[in-house]
């Protein structure tokens, strides 16, 4: 074993400072508790040291200790257990359940504590629920698993950044996404493609006033804070290597969309289209195109990951290698990545100096269709594939110059057959995430600690098109035959976070201090540069390079090239304190304060100061508790404050400067060179501010089978930073400002319930639950009537829809029916004073998942359902489904064919040629767009140790795993999880997965 | 390790990291309000901002689709329906283009005018500055024009609602009311006066000269019915300028001649107007044929908009006008009105802006053509009276354009009353101003005059029975936008009748 490893080895030395074999024996056994049923990831230490190991799935474990060591037996809610090494080798363990040691750690921030001694609200995910699933980007497979964070998709392309919101949407304006933090590296939180969710060991969702106060002005939107896997000290080599194979395929819709015959008999009823000029004999041998199939695929994804830990007496290791390769489910997506990964831990003899490094190097290539979502019937390719007309055929395709002779909507498809072959679009992107902390213990209460890490995000983003494409033909006329283009856009953000503390920490008997005083600097740098050449010869012409460029000459201005540079740079400075009291482990209080500066607001409010208060009452370890059904029952409460100085846009970089007014040079009047207006100054500029309540209970019940916390919360968004209307006298009409407030208002619930307990091998089954209940409340709304168009009212809901009210079809002559502002039916509304307020929005009410895991000897059972409850979305396939105005030329629903005549008067979907199908803005798209949706299942087999000994192997697991299997929801469109009032857009892929996992 | 290096080190983060490069920074690249206007070039610079806000093509595209200029194209993708039905309120993005576009161009010329005040110029600058001033004030008159045109109910009362007039750079808070016909009519007067003075340029197809300022003043004056004054001014730049010959006429719209070009708006490759733009909608920045056709000139280019039929009736293929609209590759059905299937049988492609340098669908914007002043001459000759007769009269300028047209000699009209002469006048304007942002305006302030509305072929407005709309219909008059009440509530009241 050792000596086939020795290739790998020494590949890896490359990576690591020294890899340690110590001189100890191997001890083996399995930590079970007192029914027998085994403990994964119980923590075995060697006492007064920091090596130790963990169980695995099984409760095995195997570490390397010296005789006459004590090895500590902790986890959470079971009571620590001492076992002496003596002669024997194999040492079994038993732990009983006591509530009255819970010691998993809870990450807080800048600090850590125990799970009793955390005052905060928050959840921590382990790695056994993120790992081996088949997303790109592990983000997505978060969503239903923490009560309160709601996570959505809108886009299909491999590795797309996910909408993620923690309690509600805080912002209008700004970032609404909470604070990512990797191994302490503040990170673009729309961007993850590019790393391995497999490395993964722990992510931390932090929740109330009292743990994001002291992020200050960037924990508005809470924070989220992932830890990668580490090695252990003084453990041997552990590999594990995990390959997954995925096949994803598209989800399905409710459209019923007609066939060629019947779409080309509609083409004739309505009068207009190619149906007139065919036979009845031509019609019915039409061919019926599903231009689905045509442009959707199946994709095949492959996921390849190898990790190794090991540590020694002053060190620890961890490495990773990943390879992961996706096809999207549109052609012409894909998504390619490699990684790697090295974690190492030190410490000196006498313990008191520690430090770690953990450094990332992630490559990805994805290739990205653009124009998703829009209407360029030559673009997008996911209008061809939904909308196109089945009579064409792929067949009919023969060139992208005789697609331009000729023109006509008919040949939508054709026009985007050509562009998936001759338009090249990819973006590549280098990210090196590396951090480094230092910690040494001045005196036995007070040490010093610093982190400081960097994240350097190098994206090349390259577009092509060929001259002899469509598109390059169409607009380059007969004039250019050379009109294809390259563009190349290259962007490299650096950024560099340091946080410095002085921190104490003594007990007293039965009180207990921890303090700490912390200054953090913050530093960001884009720097981005590109090029847009147009002019493609194809003699020489790869996409990506530049052999084939035609230079700009004296006849025409076809070839002149653009460039473009930009340089911007952002930055943050911090002091803050944070103040832990414990009392008898019963009581406690901690207190935070934090002063802020961002360079934003620079000239008008520079400074703000940022608090909370957290206490808790841990009920259970009173005395008159002693003899209740309550292993746990904690009762926590918090408030506080937290800033949001990203508040337009996500980006560190975007408005800059806001409280300045600014001209620009550039081009004007016949491309002369000139000056004008390019921004107008807000002077009064300020930081969004959250303040939050939070009331929370944690309990334990029935000998911990029943587990699970609940927090109400109140979070108020002030001095809103939104666009605000201003008269068009001054260029513009909306100016953004700090004005109006937006409350959410909720409640988050998890639960956890072990139904059947059936030991080691016996079987087990447990379900959980995660709810949010969220309500969104704005007010203060700067307007006449506390009013404001596309924002909402005060006391309603954010983004609540204002239109006119569609009131079915008329029976008399087939024309749209609409309320006025009054409720009185009317074919002609006005436009302006006819609208109304809706009471609904896109934003979900409820959400939340739950599932069933399931195990007996080896094989395994785990789903999980995702629910969302009270969201509305504007169904606009559905609408070009069933419009008149698509039947000469695209393809319809079978709902039009129920289109109002003189002999089907009572019906749903207006006549084909009412007079006022076009004019006016309703609801009539507005659909429920609920859904109960079965997010994951898996399904897998662990291999009996005794047989997988004999063939050299530790542990040995199979598993299949499923996406999106099943939807329910009224949404008829493929995908009802998009936060999206746009159609044409790229639903989320159905993924089925097969994988193993081997450990040696 | 010692102790005390340690601590030396920890110390050290603290201290090395001093805090004001995180959070005094200033972005490269800044211009600030004092630095943008230091010298007259930097004016130059300024003006050539301003001019760029000019832009006709909303005016253009709502015209075309509003009125019986076009039909639906073969190659529709429901482009511009809401407009061809008649549909037309406060929502609408007509009114919003043209009332929030035409103040931008007025901010952007009050704040010039603005920093040339604060500005002294040189030596031998001076000729320069006051050129600079004039053409801002021309340009302020200009959008103030557009605005009244547009948006107030009767030009010809001065009692009437105007727009906002706003010769000063207002603050974000400032919410204004309308002004008053008379009132705004003073500042653009005001303004043209200054012009006058201020310009020495006596003539230029693309900038603003003293040219310009007499056609605006021409148009204004009969768009007021004050054709006293309409009549001399107009009658001083035809003389000037004449009429194109059919060769030349034919070169204008490929922007090859400037024959009888009073001013027009230069659109040229890479300027910020060198795109397609939104397709459909008044609102799309961009070529001007792309209002009509998605990518090139002729059937080919994808015509989502064809020639109305009952413009197309009008015109006859002697006359050079027709070779101009209608792109030869037109498919044109003599029995269009009986068989089915008119939208594939019967193709009129609009040609009339086939582009320019190369670049399909792109052309210069004609604002002032010298045939205009002949139109409005013979609007003055009309409305005194003397529309018959081989001189000095309405008739005898209908054939003067004619002949030009026409390149031979065509019978002299003869009208039975002024109904008759304004309908002519129309009907000329029609054919002669196709395409050009007119025909909305004319129908509004000659269609009583002339007895004349809205009257689309029957087979072009079969789908939706948008057929005929009367002059005297409210929608003649556009309504305030919603994206002006939603910051300035209390003009709501002041909102057209109608909406």
């Amino acid at each position: 074993m050792k000596k086939k490893l020795n290739g790998i080895l020494t590949l890896l030395l490359v990576f690591m400072v020294q890899l340690t074999f110590a001189q100890e024996r191997t001890v083996t056994g399995t930590v079970s508790d007192s029914e027998g049923l085994p403990l994964p990831g119980v923590n075995i230490i060697i006492k007064d040291t920091n090596s130790g190991t963990q169980t695995d799935f099984d409760g095995n474990y195997t570490l390397r200790a010296r005789a006459g060591d004590i090895l500590v037996f902790t986890f959470v809610g079971y009571a620590k257990n001492e076992i002496a090494v003596g002669g024997a080798r194999v040492i079994n363990a038993t732990l009983d359940v006591d509530a009255a040691a819970l010691d998993e750690v809870v990450i807080q921030g800048y600090r850590s504590s125990t799970k009793e001694k955390s005052s905060i609200a928050s959840v921590t995910i382990t790695s056994e629920s993120i790992e081996n699933r088949p997303n790109a980007n592990f983000v997505q497979t978060l969503s239903g698993q923490v009560a309160g964070l709601n996570i959505s998709t809108s886009s299909g392309q491999p590795g797309a950044s996910s909408n993620i919101n923690l309690r509600g949407v805080t912002s209008i304006n700004g970032n609404t996404q909470p604070l990512f933090i990797i191994d302490g590296i503040p990170v673009d939180e729309g961007n993850f493609r590019s790393l391995n969710p497999q490395d993964i060991a722990s992510i931390s969702v932090l929740k109330d006033a009292g743990a994001t106060a002291i992020y200050g002005n960037r924990g508005a939107n809470g924070v989220v804070i992932i830890e990668t896997r580490q090695g252990s000290f003084n453990s041997p080599l552990k590999m594990t290597a995990t390959s997954i194979l995925s096949f994803n395929t598209l989800q399905d819709a409710d459209y019923d969309l007609l066939n060629s015959q019947e779409q080309l008999e509609l083409t004739r009823t309505f009068g207009n289209g190619r149906g007139n000029d065919l036979t009845d004999a031509e019609i019915a041998a039409a061919p019926t195109t599903d231009w689905l199939d045509v442009f959707f695929r199946t994709g095949i994804t492959k996921n390849n990951t190898l990790s190794l830990s090991a540590g020694g007496e002053k060190s620890t290791v961890f490495t990773s290698l990943g390879f992961f390769e996706t096809e999207g489910i549109l052609k012409g997506s894909d998504l390619k990545r490699f990684n790697v990964r090295n974690n190492i831990t030190g410490r000196s003899d006498d313990k008191k100096f520690t430090y770690g490094t953990n450094v990332s190097l992630n490559y990805s290539k994805s290739n990205e269709p653009n124009a998703i979502g829009g209407s360029g019937i030559n673009q997008n390719f996911v209008l061809g594939a939904f909308q196109s007309a089945p009579y064409i055929t792929p067949e009919d395709y023969t060139s992208g110059l005789e697609l331009t002779q000729g023109l006509t909507f008919l040949n939508t498809p054709l026009f985007l057959m050509d562009k998936l072959m001759n338009f090249t679009r990819f973006d590549e992107e280098l990210k090196i995430l590396a951090s480094a902390n230092a910690g040494y213990k001045i005196t036995d209460d007070f040490s010093a600690n610093a982190t400081l890490s960097s994240d350097y995000t190098n994206e090349v983003f390259t577009s092509a098109d060929r001259s002899d494409s469509f598109n390059a033909i169409l607009f380059g006329g007969g004039a250019n035959p050379l009109a294809g283009f390259q563009a190349q856009q290259t962007r490299r953000v650096f950024t560099f976070n340091q946080v410095t503390s002085l921190n104490y920490n003594k007990t007293f008997g039965d009180h207990t201090i921890d303090a700490g005083v912390y200054t953090e600097y913050f530093k960001a740098h884009l720097r981005s540069f590109g090029y847009n050449a147009d002019g493609i010869d194809l003699k020489t012409f790869s996409p990506g390079d530049g052999a084939g460029f035609v230079d700009d000459n004296s006849d025409n201005d076809f070839f002149t090239d653009q460039a473009n540079a930009t340089i911007r740079n952002a930055g943050l400075f911090s002091y803050f304190s944070q103040v832990d009291y414990d009392y008898a482990t019963t009581y406690g209080i901690t207190g935070t304060v934090r002063r802020d500066a961002s360079y934003r607001f620079a000239e008008s409010n520079r400074w703000a100061t940022f608090y909370s208060v957290a206490a808790r009452w841990n009920i259970n370890n009173e005395a008159f508790m002693a003899n209740s059904i309550f292993d746990v029952l904690k009762l926590r409460a918090s408030y506080g404050t937290a800033g949001n100085q990203t508040i337009s846009g996500s980006s560190y970089f975007s408005a800059p400067d806001l409280t300045r007014n600014f001209f620009g040079t550039g081009g004007g009047y016949a491309g002369q060179n000139s000056i004008f207006l390019t921004q107008i100054a807000n002077n009064t500029l300020r930081w969004e501010t959250v303040t939050q309540a939070n009331i929370g209970i944690d309990f334990e019940v029935f000998n911990r089978r029943l587990r699970g916390s609940v927090d109400g919360y109140v979070k108020e968004t002030t001095d809103l930073f939104q666009s605000t209307p201003i008269s068009a006298i001054n260029a513009i009409t909306l100016l953004n400002a700090n004005t109006g407030t937006l409350t959410n208002t909720g409640v988050d619930v998890s639960l956890k319930y072990d139904i059947i307990r059936g030991g080691q091998d016996g079987f087990n089954m447990d379900m959980f639950f995660t709810g949010n209940y969220n309500k969104q409340e704005l007010g203060d709304i700067p307007r006449e009537g506390g009013e404001l168009i596309g924002t909402g009212r005060n006391g309603g809901k954010l983004f609540e829809y204002y239109t006119i009210r569609y009131a079915g079809v008329n029976p008399a002559n087939g024309n749209l029916l609409f309320l006025t502002a009054d409720g009185d039916v009317t074919e002609n509304p006005n436009a302006d004073t006819d609208r109304v307020w809706l009471d609904k929005n896109i934003f979900p009410d409820y959400n939340g998942g739950f599932g069933l895991n399931m195990s007996y000897n080896g094989f395994f059972i785990q789903t999980q359902f995702n629910y969302v409850i009270g969201v509305d979305r504007y169904d606009f396939d559905l609408s070009g489904f069933q419009s008149p105005n698509n039947i000469a030329q695209f393809r319809n629903s079978r709902d039009i064919l129920r289109a109002w005549t003189p002999d089907n008067r009572v019906t749903d979907i207006p006549a084909l040629r009412a007079t006022n199908l076009a004019g006016v803005t309703s609801d009539r798209y507005l659909r429920n767009a609920d859904f109960l949706r079965l997010r994951f299942a898996s399904f897998g087999y662990n291999l009996p140790k005794d047989a997988l000994d004999s063939i050299g192997i530790a542990s040995l697991r199979l598993f299949a795993n499923g996406e999106n299997l099943f939807t329910l929801s009224e949404w008829r469109g493929f995908d009802a999880e998009a936060l999206s009032n746009t159609s044409r857009i790229y639903p989320t892929p159905r993924i089925i997965s097969v994988g193993v996992e081997i450990g040696l | 390790m010692k102790k005390v290096n340690l601590f030396y080190i920890f110390s050290l983060l603290f201290i090395a990291v001093g805090c004001n490069d995180a959070i005094e920074i200033d972005q490269p690249g800044r211009l600030d309000e004092d630095a943008a206007f230091q010298s007259v070039d930097d004016l130059q610079a300024g003006l050539f901002g301003v001019y760029n806000n000019l832009d006709i093509t909303p005016e253009i595209a709502f015209t075309a689709v509003f009125t019986d200029e076009l039909a639906i194209g073969f190659d529709s993708g429901g482009q511009g329906f809401q407009d061809y039905g008649f549909t037309l309120n406060a929502g609408s993005a007509t009114p919003a283009v043209i009332w929030t576009r035409s103040y931008a161009a007025i901010n952007a010329a009050n704040r010039l005018i603005e920093a040339a005040e604060a500005l002294t110029p040189e030596d031998g600058e001076q000729a320069l500055y006051n050129n600079i001033l004039g053409e801002t004030y021309a340009i302020r008159a200009y959008q103030h024009f557009r605005l009244q045109s547009f948006f107030s109910t009767d030009l010809t009362d001065d009692s009437a609602l105007g727009v906002i007039a706003v010769d000063f750079v207002p603050t974000i808070d400032q919410n204004l009311l309308r002004n008053t016909n008379a009132e705004v009519f003073a500042l653009i007067t005001a303004d043209l006066d200054k012009a006058q003075s201020l310009i020495s340029t006596q003539e230029d197809p693309t900038f603003i000269s003293l040219d310009f300022v007499k056609a605006l003043r021409a148009r204004m004056a009969a768009y007021r019915q004050k054709y006293a004054v309409a009549g001399p001014l107009a009658e001083q730049l035809l003389n000037k300028y004449g009429l194109a010959t059919q060769e030349e006429y034919e070169d204008i719209w490929f922007d090859d001649s400037n024959a009888e070009i009073i001013f027009k708006l230069e659109r040229t490759i890479g300027d910020s107007y060198d795109q397609q733009g939104a397709t459909g909608t008044p609102a799309g920045e961009g070529w001007l044929g792309a209002r009509f056709a998605f990518v090139t000139r002729g059937v080919d280019g994808s015509p989502y908009f064809e020639i109305g039929r009952s413009l197309f009736n009008q015109l006859d293929t002697a006359d050079v006008r027709y070779d101009v609209i209608v792109h030869p590759s037109s498919v044109v059905d003599p029995d269009y009105a009986s068989g089915p299937g008119a939208e594939d049988n019967d193709i009129l492609v609009i040609d009339k802006y086939p582009g320019s340098e190369g670049r399909p669908l792109m052309n210069d914007q004609k604002i002032f053509r010298s045939s205009e002043m002949l139109l409005i001459l013979a609007e003055a000759r009309a409305d005194g009276g003397s529309f018959n007769g081989a001189t000095n009269s309405t008739a005898s300028l209908i054939k003067r354009m004619r002949d030009a047209r026409f390149g031979d000699d065509t019978l002299l009209p003869v009208y039975a009353n002024q109904t008759e002469a304004f309908a002519d006048i129309l009907e000329e304007r029609r054919i002669e101003l196709a395409y050009e942002g007119h025909r909305y305006l004319d129908l509004k302030r000659l269609g009583v005059r002339a007895n004349q509305g809205v009257l689309k072929d029957p087979v072009d407005c079969a789908f939706n029975g948008a057929c005929s709309l009367s002059p005297t219909d409210y929608r003649f008059t556009l309504p305030l936008p919603i994206v002006e009440f939603n910051a300035n509530p209390g003009l709501r009241e002041q909102q057209n009748p109608g909406y």
